[in-house]
């Protein structure tokens, strides 16, 4: 569970994105990797947000804004949508994050509770 | 064919959209028409492409450049519009997404290009679609793949004529939208061919 993975696509023109993040038991994240099948723009795109998430934590990663990505390779209008991709790759990539996270301790709270019940039956 | 809301600029008659029928003058373009207007075409998702094809010649003999380089600047003009237009609405209506997403905005239904998707199961299988594209090497793999993805563009696009005839434009939206990837598919294939 602490892997999240982001799977977003542009519908305008077709690209498809996958992000994936890694975090250590500290919440930061210590690894990130990413496949995108699109135009240049895309691959630039993504290729920048897996660089800046490495290191931070997930408050610092939602900080991270299409408009600084579009900025940092200079795109032209026309390929803002590929740093909004980006964006919220990276968002979806937290999210997924976070329910796993969820999950995971729902287990946990589970499994205490199978523990609990078993210690009263005994 | 049906004719616009103001006459022939040359003769003031009831004019043509493209063209006045009683002077033989150009107009010029007018917006209001739509492209299936153009070419005689109900208006509607199913097309017969052989009159498509038929009417857009029709026109580019009125159009062409040649055949109108003895009349006035104005005309000419207007002819060079007209035909740009010809061409587009041709262009739009040949190919089955284009036309698509065109008569969803006849509909008044703009089909939202700015919204990222984020529909597991679609991208998924786009993913793995476009990884098998990515790593087929040879011919023959890439024109199997190819035929998979026209087989299933055209399942989407019966799926799309079922949803918009029914008025379900959110359904059709998502049919477009597979319909778009399908598309992207079959261009990287091409590149590979």
């Amino acid at each position: 569970p602490n892997v999240g993975t982001g799977l977003v696509g542009a519908p305008q023109c077709g690209d498809v994105m996958k992000l994936q993040v890694k975090f250590d038991g500290s919440g930061q994240i210590i690894d990130a990797k990413f496949k995108t099948f699109g135009c240049g723009s895309a691959i630039a795109a993504s290729s920048v947000a897996t660089e800046w998430v490495k290191g931070k934590s997930v408050e610092e990663v939602l900080t991270i804004k299409n408009s600084q990505i579009a900025k940092h390779l200079s795109l032209p209008p026309v390929k803002l949508h590929c740093s909004m991709l980006a964006e919220d790759a990276i968002k979806a990539a937290i999210k997924n994050y976070k329910e796993k996270q969820d999950k995971a301790n729902g287990e946990t709270v589970e499994t205490i509770d199978s523990t609990y019940l078993h210690g009263i039956g005994s | 064919c049906s004719e616009s809301g103001a006459g022939c600029w040359n003769c003031g008659e009831k004019a043509a959209f493209l063209f006045c029928n009683s002077c033989r003058s150009i107009q010029p373009v007018d917006d209001s028409v739509d492209y299936f207007q153009i070419f005689g075409l109900e208006k509607k998702y199913e097309i017969d492409p052989g009159s498509l094809e038929g009417k857009y010649k029709d026109w580019q003999k009125k159009l062409h450049p040649d055949l109108v380089h003895n009349k006035s600047k104005k005309e000419r003009d207007y002819a060079a519009e007209q035909s740009a237009k010809v061409t587009e609405a041709c262009r739009t209506l040949t190919k089955r997404l284009s036309r698509a997403m065109y008569i969803m905005k006849l509909n008044g239904v703009n089909v939202n290009e700015e919204e990222t998707i984020t529909d597991p199961t679609l991208l998924m299988e786009i993913m793995e679609l476009r990884e098998a594209i990515s790593e087929a090497d040879d011919s023959t793999s890439l024109n199997q793949i190819r035929s998979q993805v026209q087989e299933k563009l055209k399942q989407w696009s019966d799926s799309f004529v079922e949803a918009f005839e029914s008025q379900k434009f959110d359904d059709a939206v998502k049919c477009i939208q597979r319909m778009t990837y399908y598309e992207r598919a079959c261009e990287e294939i091409l590149k590979k061919l």
